[in-house]
């Protein structure tokens, strides 16, 4: 298959090697034999997310992502649209907010989100930076990585992590954290959860595939993946008995 | 009378935490805790300087106190690294009189960027260096922006900023505020025109996030910069480095003062540079500063050398978690033009706090060490999977991995004599040094 992979101001919202999401999954789908372009759509820029196959955008600062808001919004029918025709998408670190009804930063102003989703951000000058270990729905693996923010989220009925041993979740310690509906995927977990967690990247696959309508093949591992993201739980799961 | 035995407890548990080896925090969590407002109600020096930022700050505190101290000052600085409010206040009450008069003629801090502000409560700076705001430690800082917040707080209407000017984001902190001097480095030879490294911190204005043009960059996205819609721009330096050779390890300030480099890293540069226009607003002649930093080499350890079988080592030591400083190095080592093997070692990813965060490993530009001379690079440590699959996405061929840290040394020791480079962290160094093979240099 020609896939495209939409990738959303690529360096405004780039805290934690959030691009590694994309590099993983654009080599993971051309291992498998498909010819992958990724896009990338600088802020102010336009893009046609109607012949898109994945739509990501990563983390960046509060002041960023106020700025990164402002642009998408006026995408957001484009978007949502893209949502209903099952256009996987990814939205990494605290641009998972931006799909929300509304965004409420530390000084009390409040910034309109696309809508997409119900729930509601409202931002705190304490963050909360911490590991985590967490348990989703999708698969049997743990889902491990970390989170950087400074927000509560309330009003998620679908979240992506359903529980967490360790970690600050949506609205508090210890999950549920993020937010899944049908092929949106959101998560505050920063960096390259991808890389981090290859079965939630078969996730992201699978989902690819079933939006084209193809069965997706099997997904060789990826000896570093695996082996990593075993020590990381095994040292994650360790902690968490403390 | 709470002042009095506030500094009395602390200069005695000073002595007594000296007696058996505790650190230099607790006398002054005690103090404060007799006497919130101690700090207040002392006479401090006629200069309080302050150094803070992502990096550099421990190099630019030892290079000015070398500097006022080769000038006949009395300088006090904590040297110890206890750049929070209890080591600073142990640091001013132990070299108080019992009436609360600091001896010195300047009070030189090393100050932690998250807890400026609470450290100078009470008293405020007169020169406050900030050296730059890179992205560090996101594990405890969250991002540079937010370190900006928690700075901003901490800068006294009266206090003189000493700034950066070619760091598009400490900049900032001149925006509102009359009493500034700048340093920079100008256009030199080994500038690109463009914004090097993996992510592009400069892309847009820290202001108002209109996209940035550059007309030369030093590294990563330090340099001449220019937002195109607000003029939020690279400010003309009051103290610049205005030639610079790395190669020949030849820095001139000023057009007039030349500095021999010790260590030929543009890093260094900017250290030097913070250090001068220090010291030069303290009244000391340019002169005598470029000859007392001429060779300076940094006492911080590191740069610690070593033998490791027929190889010459070289530890270059820079926090985990920290990737400007992790593409400086690497910047250093492709810089060195001698055939050589490099070994990275991610074990523990702090030695202060427990993490299993490798994101950070994502914005380092290993791709550095694409070069020709660099004949092998290992990967070793607990995280060394997490680093494998970084290497994936460079061009770098000649990479493997060797779990353990003794194993990965013993592979280095039975092969070859090239120059071996280790890139690691403070938390994970002396796993190689202490290694029984491993012999360390001066």
């Amino acid at each position: 298959m020609e896939l495209k992979i939409l990738h959303f101001y690529p360096d405004l919202m780039s805290l934690y090697g959030s691009y590694a999401n994309v590099s993983i999954l654009k080599r993971t789908l051309e291992e498998l034999g498909n010819t992958v372009t990724v896009e990338r759509v600088d802020l102010g820029g336009d893009a046609d997310l109607t012949h898109a196959d994945f739509v990501y955008m990563g983390a960046g600062t509060e002041r960023a992502q106020k700025a990164a808001l402002l642009y998408f919004s006026k995408l957001g029918d484009a978007v949502k649209a893209a949502a209903d025709a099952g256009v996987t998408m990814l939205f990494a670190g605290n641009s998972m907010e931006l799909l929300g009804k509304t965004i409420t930063d530390d000084a009390g102003k409040v910034y309109e989100g696309l809508g997409l989703a119900d729930f509601t951000a409202v931002q705190n000058k304490k963050r909360f930076v911490e590991d985590v270990y967490g348990h989703t729905d999708l698969y049997e693996d743990a889902v491990v990585g970390f989170v950087n923010r400074c927000s509560v989220i309330t009003g998620v009925e679908t979240p992506l992590l359903t529980s967490m041993d360790m970690g600050h979740g949506n609205e508090g310690p210890c999950g549920p954290e993020g937010y899944h509906q049908g092929s949106v995927f959101a998560s505050q977990l920063t960096g390259p959860i991808l890389v981090k967690n290859p079965a939630l990247l078969k996730i992201m696959v699978q989902a690819v595939y079933r939006h084209r309508g193809e069965t997706c093949p099997e997904i060789p591992v990826d000896q570093y993946m695996a082996e990593g993201w075993a020590i990381t739980a095994e040292q994650l799961k360790a902690r968490c008995t403390k | 009378m709470r002042k009095f035995l506030a500094i009395v407890v602390c200069k005695l548990g000073r002595f007594v935490g000296k007696l058996v080896g505790k650190g230099s925090s607790m006398p002054g969590k005690f103090a404060l805790k007799i006497c919130p407002d101690i700090l207040r109600r002392v006479q401090l020096p006629p200069h309080i300087i302050a150094v803070t930022g992502s990096n550099g700050k421990t190099s630019t505190v030892e290079m000015i106190a070398t500097v006022l101290r080769g000038q006949g000052k009395n300088v006090i600085y904590n040297a110890e690294g206890s750049n929070q409010v209890e080591g600073v206040t142990t640091l001013i009450l132990t070299h108080a009189t019992l009436g609360g008069k600091v001896n010195a003629d300047v009070l030189l801090l090393e100050s932690d960027e998250r807890y400026a502000a609470h450290s100078f409560k009470y008293f405020h700076p007169t020169e406050f260096v900030i050296t730059n705001l890179y992205r560090d430690q996101l594990t405890r800082n969250g991002h540079p922006e937010s370190v900006f917040d928690a700075i901003l707080p901490a800068i006294h209407p009266d206090t003189e900023l000493i700034l950066n000017g070619d760091d598009p984001l400490s900049s900032c902190f001149a925006i509102g505020h009359e009493n500034v001097k700048w340093f920079g480095l100008n256009r030199c030879a080994t500038d690109t025109e463009t914004p090097t490294g993996v992510y592009h911190d400069g892309a847009y204005c820290p202001v108002c996030h209109a996209p940035m043009e550059y007309e030369y960059v030093h590294y990563n996205h330090i340099g001449a910069y220019r937002c195109t819609s607000c003029g939020h721009a690279r400010p003309t330096p009051d103290y610049a480095a205005t030639e610079l050779d790395l190669q020949n390890g030849k820095l001139i300030l000023d057009g007039q003062f030349t500095v021999a480099l010790a260590f030929r890293s543009i890093y260094n540069v900017y250290n030097i540079l913070a250090a001068y226009a220090a010291c030069r607003e303290c009244g000391v002649e340019g002169a005598a500063i470029a000859d007392t930093l001429s060779s300076y080499i940094l006492k911080n350890g590191r740069m610690q050398t070593f033998t490791l079988g027929q190889h010459h080592g070289t530890l270059l030591t820079s926090k985990h978690e920290n990737s400007i400083a992790y593409d400086t190095n690497l910047r250093y080592i492709a810089s060195t033009n001698e055939d050589c093997t490099v070994l990275i070692i991610v074990d523990a990813v702090s030695r202060k706090y427990f993490t299993s965060e490798t994101s950070w490993l994502w914005d380092i530009d290993f791709d550095q060490l694409n070069v020709p001379h660099v004949k092998r690079v290992i990967l070793s440590g607990m995280y060394r999977n997490d680093l494998a699959e970084r290497f994936r996405f460079t061009g770098v061929q000649n990479w493997e991995v060797i779990p353990g840290i003794p194993d990965a040394a013993a592979a280095i020791r039975d092969s070859g004599s090239e120059a071996l480079y280790v890139v690691t962290c403070f938390s994970d160094r002396d796993k190689l040094l202490n290694l029984p093979d491993v012999k360390k240099e001066g």
